[in-house]
């Protein structure tokens, strides 16, 4: 958490003559709906998600690997209509918070370390967790309940945080150092107003779930209502690198941000403001920038000599320019590899298909895009919607998915081509997960309470095509399924069809005994023909899925034996299910699979 | 007891079940694909002269080879084909709806069959008429009965004698059955038709309900003739009747019914001509001479009748439109120029998008109860029917 390492001064807005000074803190206990508690059931969802959040960054910047431990639970009746009172309480081991700063963090607003710096940290304005108190504090008169131990600190110091509404400070209310087991860390327990509800839409269950698959990285243990506790271990050792805050690409920019811009850099000369100010510029770029209509005789002139007219040329010249994409350190991806792993922490899969986008620049900002869709064994069905779990800047995503960019996008892929069953102009459908996460330093939300990303065109069609590539390797899968499907729908009709076709044709004609046996080796030779083909196509598909899971391994870096191991054992074990449903009264096609199982594999 | 035959059969159906039978059998033996082929009955195979008189099956057959596709459907045609030769043999009949739960029971007894069952009756009642469509046979022939439906008829003048399978003969004087009608049974009945008076025409009504009316007011006792109700759509029972009527007394038939493309497509064309489902059936199930007496397009303006707008917006609607506009370009019934009369009206349909009923007679004079009696007379009078 490191937002206490930051500090913010505070002004009270000037109205009129008569002075009415109105601190932050009031504007947003008056505005609570505005970020994220508009209505008992959000009040609980945001305040976990404000406390996980905080903490997983606070690890993410000490480079540590985050523990936590979640649980929300009924603990009585609200004080509101219709509430119940609900302890929700997480526990990091991040690197802790000294006891000056804890007022800040979690009593007043704005006061954030990660505000307009630029980074894809999941907080950025510091407004989240003083709301959360806020909303304690109104609803059960008591703002958080906080421990906190950092490394140089002998005993853990445990104190309630309140907000002091009218100047926007934090007050620490029975201070206190206790015995606490761990090194570091930090424990918040909020006791407030509200509702639980797990599955759907806005469920908490959903939210640690898709936190759980954008955070490899993370182990937690958590509780949720009257959940049993659930472990759930990282799949990944290494602390995400926390891109730093690189410098701004030109094609970002506005004609007014750019001139703002040189404003910081005086009396430097457009050509060394160009190069130093910008990422992605080098002299060749300047070179490009005069071919494209840069006045030549302006790039040594100082910054404070060039009119505005001067700097719109300027401006023009750079943005007709082609420059390399932005940095891909200026923006962080969750990375195919670990995706994969992590989707195994939701449940068993069937199959998963994932997809990490080129960072590229959409809307004048860096972005990365990143897909994973997954069936799992025991989840969702089919006739209704695939699940959807959106992410910005690695934080679930929860309310009113109808508006956002992410959901737009997958709105517009024709899904029926890779096999999946789609209503028109809506979400696929089947017992699927559709993770969509996008990372920027700059994501564009369309309200405060960050629940949707504003699109733009360039932003959909980004997201289309991740999709689009995460589709195209699903139907890999779905296709070699319904060959599968067709192959074992085939064998059972001989096997339960062909017996009775005989039986009632030796009835009809009153042939005997021998007869029948040998029309019955007979229709075994016919429909083994057939269900010869149905099995190549069967391979077939079988071959096209497993060279790309080949080649998916390649890009991972796993063992390429192990891959053909594995696809080995994957057509073994398809061909010995043909074999053995054939095998009890069916020659020939025990001869079509016997043959199948020793067909050469690519 | 025998039962009555529908018509001179000279198809033994064991014997020739037993063959088609043993030629499967045989080919399984050898390897070889079998195959069942039955007559496409639908339009694209339904030829019409007007010679004739009714639909009649072209050369298309469907061709249903074994294959792990097919293998249900033909398993499930020999198990039915069991079913009904056992029928035969014992002289059982039943419905349809009897035999799917016939097949059900056998089902039940026998978990191996289990594969086979029939989620609904449609799935059983399409192998039985593939069945019939294979042996060319109708399906009274393999036992199998319709209920009765339709064909209530009123009379003075006509006599009917019913040979019983007993050989005893029953005489049905329709004068004197008082308010009650004769109607002929959906299956096969051995009936002869004689008139004690000379029977000047026959009237068809669509409408069960007007056909009553125009009884009750004393139709019959005004006028020499056989008044009948068809019930909508004809059943085989109405159509044999129909044609019986035709081919034992020789008096001109006309068909009331409302002025609509469902009534000229599905209704008069099938009372006809047949239709192309039933294209094996045709030539013992059709009364070529029936006339269309009305309502006519001339009589809406000649009377001022009411009409109701065909709305293309209209799911039902829309596809009654282009099906008579299908029919127009690909039914061999309303493409010979012998029915051109028929084509037009359609046509006229089509463009008008208007449609009117039959009741709608009785707006012309609401004072007098039997103008609508009065009415059909006249155009039977005037030759004013298509």
């Amino acid at each position: 958490m490191k937002k206490y390492q930051c500090l913010v001064h505070l002004k009270g807005f000037f109205v009129s003559n008569k002075i009415t000074k109105s601190s932050t803190a009031e504007y947003f206990a008056k505005n609570l709906q505005q970020v994220g508690f508009s209505s008992p059931l959000k009040a609980v969802l945001t305040t976990l998600k404000e406390a996980v959040d905080n903490s997983l960054d606070a690890c993410e910047q000490a480079e540590i690997l985050p523990d936590l431990e979640i649980q929300v639970v009924k603990v009585g009746t609200g004080s509101s209509k219709n509430t119940d009172l609900i302890k929700i309480v997480v526990e990091d081991n991040g690197p802790g918070i000294e006891a000056d700063d804890l007022a800040k963090v979690f009593g007043e607003y704005l006061a954030s370390s990660k505000f307009g710096k630029g980074q894809c940290s999941r907080g950025q304005q510091g407004i989240g967790i003083s709301a959360a108190t806020t909303w304690a504090q109104m609803t059960n008169a008591k703002g958080v309940q906080v421990t906190s131990k950092t490394k140089g600190m002998r005993k853990a110091i445990s104190a309630q945080v309140d907000v002091d509404i009218k100047t926007n400070t934090g007050i620490l209310r029975n201070k206190e150092n206790v015995d606490w087991k761990k090194n570091n860390g930090v424990r918040v327990e909020f006791v407030m107003d509200g509702r639980i509800q797990l599955n759907g839409d806005g469920g908490l269950l959903t939210y640690v779930e898709g936190t759980i698959l954008v955070n490899p990285h993370v182990s937690i243990r958590y509780k949720l209502g009257d959940m049993e506790w659930t472990e759930v271990d990282r799949v990944s050792q290494t602390s995400p690198e926390i891109p730093g805050a690189t410098l701004p690409h030109p094609h970002t920019f506005k004609l007014g941000e750019f001139i703002t811009h040189s404003t910081l850099y005086g009396k430097t000369t457009l050509s060394k403001f160009l190069k130093t100010g910008f990422s992605r510029i080098s002299d060749q770029s300047i070179s490009d920038f005069v071919k494209k209509g840069l006045p030549k005789n302006l790039l040594e002139k100082s910054l404070t000599a060039l009119s505005d007219e001067d700097f719109k040329k300027v401006f023009q010249a750079v943005q007709n320019t082609e420059l390399m994409a932005p940095s891909t350190k200026s923006v962080l991806t969750v990375g195919e590899d670990s995706l994969s792993k992590s989707i195994s922490r939701l449940g068993e899969v069937d199959f998963f298909s994932v997809v990490t986008r080129k960072p590229t620049i959409c809307d004048f900002k860096p972005v990365v895009v990143e897909v994973a869709l997954a069936r799992f064994v025991n989840r969702g069905e089919e006739g209704t919607p695939v699940q959807l779990l959106r992410f910005a800047n690695r934080v679930p995503l929860q309310f009113d998915k109808s508006g956002c960019a992410i959901t737009w996008a997958i709105e517009s892929v024709n899904w029926k081509s890779y096999g999946l069953s789609q209503p028109k102009d809506s979400l696929p459908q089947g017992p699927y997960v559709f993770a969509v996460s996008i990372v920027s330093p700059f994501i564009k939300f369309k309200n405060a309470s960050k629940e949707t990303i504003d699109g733009s065109e360039e932003l959909v069609e980004e997201i289309r095509r991740a999709l689009m590539q995460a589709g195209q390797k699903l139907s890999k899968h779905i296709r070699q399924e319904i060959k599968a499907e067709d192959l074992e729908r085939k064998l059972a009709h001989i096997e339960q069809f062909g017996p009775i076709l005989v039986e009632k044709l030796v009835n009809i004609v009153g042939a005997n005994e021998s007869r029948k046996k040998k029309a019955e080796d007979g229709l075994r030779k016919i429909l083994g023909r057939d269900s010869e083909s149905a099995q190549s196509e069967l391979e077939l598909a079988q071959t096209q899925l497993a060279q790309q899971k080949m080649r998916e391994a390649k890009k991972t870096g796993s063992s390429e034996d192990d891959m053909v191991q594995v696809i080995a054992e994957e057509n073994k074990v398809s061909s010995q299910s043909a074999k053995i449903k054939v095998k009890p009264n069916a020659k020939g096609a025990d001869k079509t699979s016997a043959k199948s199982t020793k067909k050469p594999k690519k | 007891m025998a039962l009555m035959k529908v018509r001179e059969l000279k198809l033994d159906i064991p014997k020739e079940a037993k063959s088609l039978a043993e030629r499967m059998l045989k080919d399984l033996e050898n390897s070889k694909r079998p195959y069942l082929e039955a007559v496409k009955t639908s339009l694209d195979n339904s030829e019409y002269s007007a010679k004739v008189g009714y639909l009649t099956p072209g050369g298309k057959v469907v061709r249903t080879e074994l294959n792990v596709s097919s293998v249900q459907k033909l398993a499930r045609v020999v198990f039915i084909l069991e079913i009904l030769l056992r029928n035969i043999r014992i002289n059982a009949v039943n419905t349809k709806r009897e035999l799917y739960y016939i097949c059900k029971g056998v089902i039940k007894g026998n978990l191996r069959y289990k594969p086979l069952d029939f989620e609904d009756q449609n799935e059983s009642d399409s192998i039985i008429d593939f069945i019939g469509d294979m042996l060319e046979v109708y399906r009274e022939e393999l036992n199998c009965y319709a209920n009765d439906r339709g064909g209530q008829t009123y009379s003075q003048q006509l006599v009917v004698t019913e040979a019983l399978p007993d050989g005893d003969k029953a005489t049905i004087d329709l004068s004197s059955l008082g308010t009650s009608p004769f109607q002929p049974k959906n299956k096969p009945q051995a009936l002869k038709l004689k008139a004690k008076k000379k029977i000047d025409f026959c009237l068809v009504v669509e409408s069960e309900g007007t056909a009553g009316t125009l009884q009750a007011m004393g139709f019959t006792k005004r006028n020499n003739c056989i008044l009948m109700g068809a019930q909508g759509v004809p059943s085989n029972g109405v159509r044999g009747w129909c044609k019986l009527i035709e081919n034992q007394l020789d008096v001109p038939m006309y068909f009331f019914g409302d002025l609509d493309a469902y009534t000229i497509q599905n209704i008069f064309r099938t009372l006809k001509a047949g239709s192309a489902a039933s294209l094996i059936r045709n030539s013992d199930f059709s009364a070529p001479n029936v006339r269309f007496l009305g309502v006519l397009p001339s009589d809406i303006k000649k009377y001022d009748l009411h009409t109701y707008k065909v709305k293309e917006s209209d799911a039902g609607d829309a596809r009654a439109l282009k099906k008579a506009k299908d029919a127009l370009e690909n039914d061999p019934f309303f493409k010979d120029k012998k029915n051109k009369d028929l084509a037009e009206i359609l046509r006229w349909l089509i463009k008008e998008k208007i449609r009117c009923e039959q009741q709608s007679y009785f707006s012309i004079d609401p004072n007098d109860p039997i103008k609508t009696e009065k009415i059909i007379l006249e155009k039977i009078r005037k030759g004013d029917y298509v």
